[in-house]
């Protein structure tokens, strides 16, 4: 026990003194992005401390509003209430587009169905459409997974495919889209959305067409790129006016070359 | 009664009985190789992982390479602080109950108490710690707030068998030393704590193991999804192993890449638990044994 | 000076005597007024309104309508008590796409002059904009907001949180789901249980009960969060593959790893309980003739029920609070299950999984933790029964 307590004031000791910090909070979507672009940003400046800690969209413009973060990420554009809440204690939030995100909606791979028009999406998340035949597939029920209704990205899919209405009650909420993968991985007649750069070869990515069926286009970095893709996000930092120097350095940092190959690199697609 | 000298009747009855017991037997063997497939699984797949970096890394490339260093400090952080905060107020309590507390309905109110907040979720706590310690208190989220609230959670193991370890110690040693001219207070110190505390300890080390585990009360109080370096002070958040393991296990971008992170990380998480396990067990043996030869 | 320390000894034992009731206390303190809060919340989020025109009488919306309007479920008035004309929904964001940023104004300050002009064009229009924007108006028709029900809440079958305009909060698919999981559970674990503990506490041989209460609470003391993972990745697919199910994520999961995590509570409770059954009773039964086994079912278990009570109703509250495994493996949807094959969502899950998101203050906010004190009170009614079960039992003895 004695000993214990020594190790633990010793490495409490030991601890450096903190440094001009930088903290970025918020959106889960944008979390292994900021987290990622951080790793490198201290690796070129080893005096520089970046701390990322996610919570939701939500969380972190209202801890932008405390000044408990520097950087605020959301996975959405900060609402009308919480601008005027920030105006209203004199601050004012600047918005900078980290990357895009890109969504696509990913089925079973032995599913034979390749594409979908966005009215049909809307009928498979809102449970008009249950079967997978009325798609023209095979007689299966469709297997609903979503993310849970906290995520920014269940919101952005809500709002560009559902067009702001609600989901059914019976679709499967996954807490985060790892394990929306892992189960349509392992669902035949499953049906789900993830970030772009979360696709894999364990699951299929269907084409989408938001003009009622004459142009489907595949998800990819270069469709989403070129504006062919259509259900594309911005990602977001927000910040506070006057802290505009302290953050400077690092958002200087993404549009660095590196920077972008990384963002690339992780699926994302650059600003 | 005739019928038990009906050997038909016995013969039957007997073989009901191998049969029976047969059952339980099977059923037994079961849970036990219930357990030996779960460890047996997360050690296989995670023991390859483990290793020196591993062990002594902070997570890299997204979460995908390095190790957990940052997420064992943060858990041991966690324990400590829990334990620091557990221990004196819970063996007071638990002093309390066994040495000065007017017996009867009073007693018997205390000790349900005990029970329903031993009894209470750990998601509750959560909410509790969210909404006292991180807010009202503005600890904000920080290990000081995951502590306590996973201090709250070991409580009441600590008070039971606090209560249990000295009411378990014969009258005559109280007497005794009360014989001789001694306080409450000083027997209590000098004579009956002694004799209690390897019972206490075990107490503690067993509620720490579940403490380490947990991961519904530290989600909203202190936990960290990646932080580059170790905290710096009981104001911050800090990673912890349980954490790391779900958000390891369900987020990400690149879950193939994550999931042997996910079995080391739980493999760690397990032989932590295992070992404090041990170590509670053997305290009581050794215990159990001096209390036998005397 | 040592009378002086004894007295101050005293009284500091007392004071933490009371700490876990403290700590009780407290706990219901912040649980209640948090939730307390959401009955007084409008239906319609927070800092927002609902404007129609002038024309259309309608003046009281459910949550429930609110939704169906928005998602065009419902497209005429008169489903909701109106005159017989198309529903059209306006949002702030068709706003943006109707004006350009200069007829708005930077701050926003003409935005209230573009709505009303909206609302006043259109007879069926229902728009849903910030109430700063357009209080004080006369020319549109506000409709008048109301605070959220408590029977909407305690007895409503929909849990949309975060819809918008208004979020709805019923929390019977959320308890039901709850309740479902663990008795199912409870179900699994009941014989394994009772059988373990029959041989553990009677019928194995010593050496075989001392190597299993160990490997029992080493199950028992397994992270629930490693449960989760185990069943995330073994039992799930396991389940899809033998069953041919069309989803894995199910409450049979949930109810298998509940099962596993409530098992060492029954089996230890229980070994004790027959452990203390006095010799005499026994010997006497087996005296008389009886096979063990005999003796086990009609003296031994009898005498030790209320123990083995305790012993499941503990593993049942066990169930019923668990959190992350259940999170990891039940598919979270929020539908009133009607088989254990189905995807549901628990109590606990749900606060786990919405909190952090959830912004402090808000109506989500509170409704998490009116779960809470629901989940509170389902174990706190679950341990005043092992209480008095076990204080019958000893006045029994």
């Amino acid at each position: 026990m004695k000993k214990l307590a020594l190790f633990l004031l010793l490495s409490l000791l030991a601890a450096p003194v903190r440094l001009a910090a930088q903290r970025i909070k918020g959106s889960d979507t944008v979390l292994p992005l900021s987290q990622a672009l951080a790793e490198m940003f201290m690796q070129s400046r080893p005096q520089a401390t970046v701390t990322v800690t996610g919570g939701g969209s939500g969380v972190g413009i209202s801890a932008l509003m405390d000044g408990t973060t520097d950087l605020a990420m959301a996975s959405r554009r900060i609402k009308f209430g919480e601008k005027m809440k920030m105006k209203q204690s004199h601050h004012t939030p600047c918005e900078f587009v980290v990357a895009y995100d890109a969504l696509a909606v990913i089925v079973h791979p032995s599913n034979p169905v390749k594409r979908l028009t966005r009215e049909q999406l809307e009928g498979i998340f809102r449970g008009k459409i249950t079967n997978w035949k009325q798609v023209g597939g095979e007689d299966a029920k469709i297997i609903v997974y979503s993310r849970e209704t906290s995520s920014g990205t269940y919101e952005f899919f809500k709002e560009s495919v559902l067009r702001n209405k609600n989901y059914m009650s019976g679709v499967l909420s996954m807490p985060a889209t790892g394990a929306i993968i892992q189960s349509v991985s392992q669902t035949r007649g499953a049906i789900g959305y993830v970030g772009l750069a979360y696709l894999n070869p364990m699951v299929k990515a269907l084409a989408v067409s938001y003009d009622g069926g004459r142009h489907y286009v595949a998800p990819s970095v270069k469709s989403a790129m070129s504006g062919r893709y259509p259900v594309v996000r911005p990602l977001y930092y927000y910040y506070d006016k006057a802290n505009e120097a302290r953050v400077r350095p690092f958002l200087r940092f993404i549009d660095t070359k590196v920077a972008r190959a990384k963002t690339l690199d992780l699926g994302f697609i650059p600003r | 009664m005739a019928l038990q000298f009906d050997p038909a009747y016995n013969r039957r009855k007997r073989r009901l009985q191998t049969a029976v017991f047969g059952l339980f037997r099977l059923l037994s063997y079961a849970i036990a190789l219930v357990l030996f497939v779960i460890l047996g699984f997360i050690i296989v797949k995670g023991i390859s992982v483990v290793n020196w970096t591993f062990l002594t890394q902070a997570p890299t490339d997204g979460m995908t390479g390095g190790g957990i260093w940052p997420a064992i400090v943060g858990t041991f952080y966690l324990m400590l602080g829990s334990a620091l905060f557990a221990f004196p107020v819970g063996v007071v309590s638990g002093i309390y109950m066994s040495e000065y507390a007017p017996g009867g309905k009073l007693v018997a109110f205390i000790r349900m108490m005990t029970n329903n907040l031993a009894g209470i979720p750990s998601i509750v706590f959560g909410l509790f710690g969210m909404a006292f310690f991180v807010t009202y208190l503005d600890f904000g989220d920080s290990i000081l707030a995951g502590s306590l609230t996973l201090g709250l959670l070991a409580l009441p193991i600590v008070i039971r068998t606090t209560e249990e370890a000295f009411r378990d110690i014969a009258p005559s040693y109280r007497e005794g030393s009360l014989a001789l001219g001694a306080t409450k207070a000083q027997t209590i110190w000098h004579v009956l704590l002694p004799m209690a505390m390897p019972r206490v300890i075990t107490g503690l080390i067993l509620s720490l193991g579940r403490v380490s585990g947990e991961t519904a009360p530290i989600l909203f109080t202190c936990a960290a999804y990646f932080l580059p370096k170790l905290p710096a002070s009981i104001f911050d958040q800090c990673m912890a192993l349980p954490y790391h393991l779900y958000v390891v296990a369900t987020s990400g971008t690149d879950i193939e890449a994550q999931m042997p992170i996910a079995y080391g990380t739980a493999f760690v998480l397990i032989v932590i638990v295992l070992v404090m396990n041990l170590v509670a067990g053997l305290i009581r043996r050794h215990f159990e044994k001096k209390l036998n030869t005397k | 000076m040592k009378k002086w320390i004894d007295r101050l000894a005293r009284r500091v034992f007392t004071v933490s005597g009371f700490v876990t009731s403290a700590v009780i206390l407290l706990i219901i303190g912040f649980l209640f007024s948090e939730a307390a809060g959401l009955f007084r919340q409008p239906i319609v989020e927070e800092g927002y309104v609902l404007a129609l025109n002038k024309s259309n009488t309608v003046d009281r919306l459910s949550a429930e309508e609110i939704k169906l309007l928005f998602d065009e479920d419902i497209t005429n008035w008169r489903d909701v008590g109106g005159a017989d004309m198309p529903v059209r929904v306006f949002r702030l964001e068709d706003l943006d796409r109707l004006y350009t940023e200069e007829e708005l104004g930077a701050e926003y300050e003409h935005a209230g002059d573009k709505i009303a002009e909206q609302v006043r064009a259109d007879r069926g229009i229902i728009a849903f904009v910030p109430t700063v924007l357009v209080e004080g108006r006369t020319d549109i028709h506000l409709v008048p907001d109301h605070t959220i029900p408590v029977k909407d809440v305690l007895l409503g079958t929909e849990w949309y949180p975060t819809a918008t305009p208004s979020p709805i909060f019923g929390m019977v698919p959320l308890l039901a789901g709850t309740l479902w999981v663990s008795f199912f559970a409870i179900l699994i674990a009941l014989p394994f249980g009772l059988a373990v503990s029959i041989y553990m506490a009677e019928v194995a041989p010593p050496g075989v009960s001392r190597v299993l209460k160990p490997v029992i609470e080493l199950l028992g003391g397994i992270p629930s969060v490693v449960y989760g993972f185990f069943g995330l990745a073994v039992i799930v697919p396991l389940l899809q593959q033998t069953f041919r199910l069309p989803v894995g994520e199910s409450g049979l999961a949930g109810s298998i790893v509940l099962a596993l995590m409530a098992l060492p509570t029954i089996i230890t409770v229980s070994e004790d309980a027959m452990r203390n059954c006095p010799r005499t009773m026994r010997e006497a039964s087996l005296a008389l003739g009886a096979t063990r086994w005999q003796t086990i079912y009609k003296v031994v278990v009898p005498y030790s029920i209320s123990g083995i009570t305790s012993g499941v109703v503990l593993g049942i509250g066990r169930a019923i609070g668990e959190t992350m495994a259940v999170l990891m493996v039940t598919g979270n949807a929020a539908v009133i299950p009607t088989s254990i094959l189905d995807p549901l969502r628990t109590i606990p899950a749900t606060i786990a999984a919405e909190l952090g998101e959830a912004p402090a203050g808000g109506a989500h906010y509170q409704a998490l933790f009116l779960l809470g004190v629901i989940l509170f009170f389902i174990t706190l009614i679950i341990n005043s029964c092992v209480e008095l079960v076990s204080a019958r039992n000893k006045t029994k003895r």
